[in-house]
């Protein structure tokens, strides 16, 4: 049994080949004993995880403990009010750039509003009904829509990883990293289908320049203003939302 | 002195990090650290967020056990501080709090997350093996987890905490991985027996 949990071991922590992984995944389907065994294995891990996590809790209550206490009213009254005239003065500060920003830069802030709008009709809820063919693809979508962004990104990315021709998974991940802001790497994800001709309708590009005008680094707007033009002509996905956009950039 | 080159982590945060993806026995004082720079986000969930004292804790300490998962594995890429990436993972966690709140007000029973390790199983053997997991007695696992002795409980405690074999060795102070591989899996074995007799 010990040798079974070797087995067990060495394909969770990925030391199997191609052919033993497809063998291992097929053991669970075919021997009920063993998938019980594979079951053990995992509930274990996660028992023992969530048991590693409330001890290190325990440690955290203690050096909470240890440092000043966390609610301090009387104590708070002067720091707040020193808080309130910086916080008056850094507004100041604030719309005075503003709107020397607004003025210099014409468009810089709507490009950003433009991309957030966007970001918000479209991305704040996923249909579930969109891919029915993969189990994975929609645990993600649900995990997306619980604000469970962590996880939904975990689960698209493996079912990339095991179907790297498929075009959805890497979609929905970099839609996630676009939503949890890691812009760069939304953006590798949205390239990966950037020349999937076998799409009828590929989003890519549009995704893309979404990315961009909503990162809002040097040179973006300027790269996302090119990918709009190319939606256009390409008819692409996106393409009503383009020509608008592009209009205002 | 160009500011868009100005590097993004302090030297304080760069010595949290590395002392936490070392793995090794400066891991504990990583983590600790961690946790006091920024415990003052825990006094701002209480003022700006109206919770409590115990809800603003938890909130803070699974997002700093969260961000040790995430620094420890290497996802974490320092394009931001780290102070405004654990701000964003805090804010996450706020509205998952309060949807939770909303949706569910009246549950006091919280499931365990679906296992990150799950996640490479293919689609049907999946189905299968996370229904016989959803079987699972935590409690009694809890239990059984204390009856395995002192030194398999904190060599599983750490494997489950994401330590390899080799930092577990250094730790333990065993001769080498193979060893505690062998002692590791030894130990699943009597945890195994322990759980199924009852």
């Amino acid at each position: 049994m010990e040798d079974n949990l070797e087995y067990i071991d060495d394909y969770f922590q990925r030391m199997l080949n191609a052919e033993e992984i497809r063998r291992f995944e097929q053991k669970i389907a075919e021997d009920p004993a063993f998938a019980k065994e594979v079951a053990f294995y995992l509930a274990a891990k996660q028992g023992l995880k969530a048991e590693a996590e409330k001890e290190k809790k325990e440690r955290f209550k203690q050096l909470l403990s240890q440092q000043a206490p966390v609610v301090n009213i009387d104590g708070d009254r002067n720091t707040r009010r020193i808080w309130i005239y910086r916080m008056s003065a850094a507004a100041a500060v604030i719309i005075g750039l503003f709107f020397a920003w607004y003025f210099l830069f014409p468009g810089a802030a709507s490009s950003q509003q433009m991309a957030d709008k966007y970001i918000n009709d479209n991305f704040t809820d996923l249909g579930i009904t969109m891919s029915s063919r993969l189990d994975s693809i929609q645990t993600g979508l649900r995990f997306y829509n619980d604000g469970q962004y962590d996880s939904s990104l975990k689960m698209f990315e493996a079912v990339s990883q095991r179907d790297p021709q498929d075009y959805l998974p890497k979609k929905y991940a970099g839609i996630v990293c676009l939503k949890i802001g890691n812009y760069n790497k939304a953006l590798q994800y949205f390239r990966q289908f950037e020349n999937d001709d076998t799409l009828y309708s590929n989003p890519s590009l549009f995704y893309q320049a979404v990315t961009l005008l909503k990162r809002n680094q040097t040179g973006d707007k300027q790269q996302a203003k090119e990918l709009l033009q190319r939606v256009v002509k390409g008819d692409l996905d996106g393409k009503e939302f383009a020509e608008q956009w592009l209009k205002k950039l | 002195m160009n500011l868009f080159n100005k590097p993004t982590l302090s030297t304080d945060e760069r010595d949290i990090i590395d002392s936490i993806t070392q793995n090794g026995a400066g891991r504990k004082k990583g983590e600790e650290r961690l946790f006091n720079r920024y415990a003052y986000f825990i006094k701002e969930a209480i003022y700006k967020h109206s919770l409590s004292e115990e809800d603003a804790f938890d909130l803070y300490s699974d997002t700093i056990i969260s961000a040790i998962e995430k620094i420890a594995s290497g996802s974490f890429e320092g394009r931001s501080s780290l102070k405004t990436w654990l701000y964003s993972i805090f804010h996450n966690k706020y509205v998952d709090l309060l949807r939770k709140k909303t949706t569910n007000k009246n549950s006091i029973h919280h499931t365990l997350s679906i296992s990150d390790l799950l996640l490479q199983v293919s689609d049907h053997s999946k189905t299968i093996v996370q229904k016989l997991v959803d079987k699972t007695d935590w409690e009694i696992l809890r239990e059984r987890l204390v009856q395995v002795g002192e030194s398999c409980r904190q060599m599983l405690l750490l494997w489950a905490d994401g330590y390899s074999d080799k930092d577990i060795a250094g730790l333990m102070e065993y001769k080498t991985s193979d060893v505690v591989k062998t002692s590791r899996l030894r130990c699943l074995e009597k945890l195994k027996q322990l759980y199924r007799k009852t």
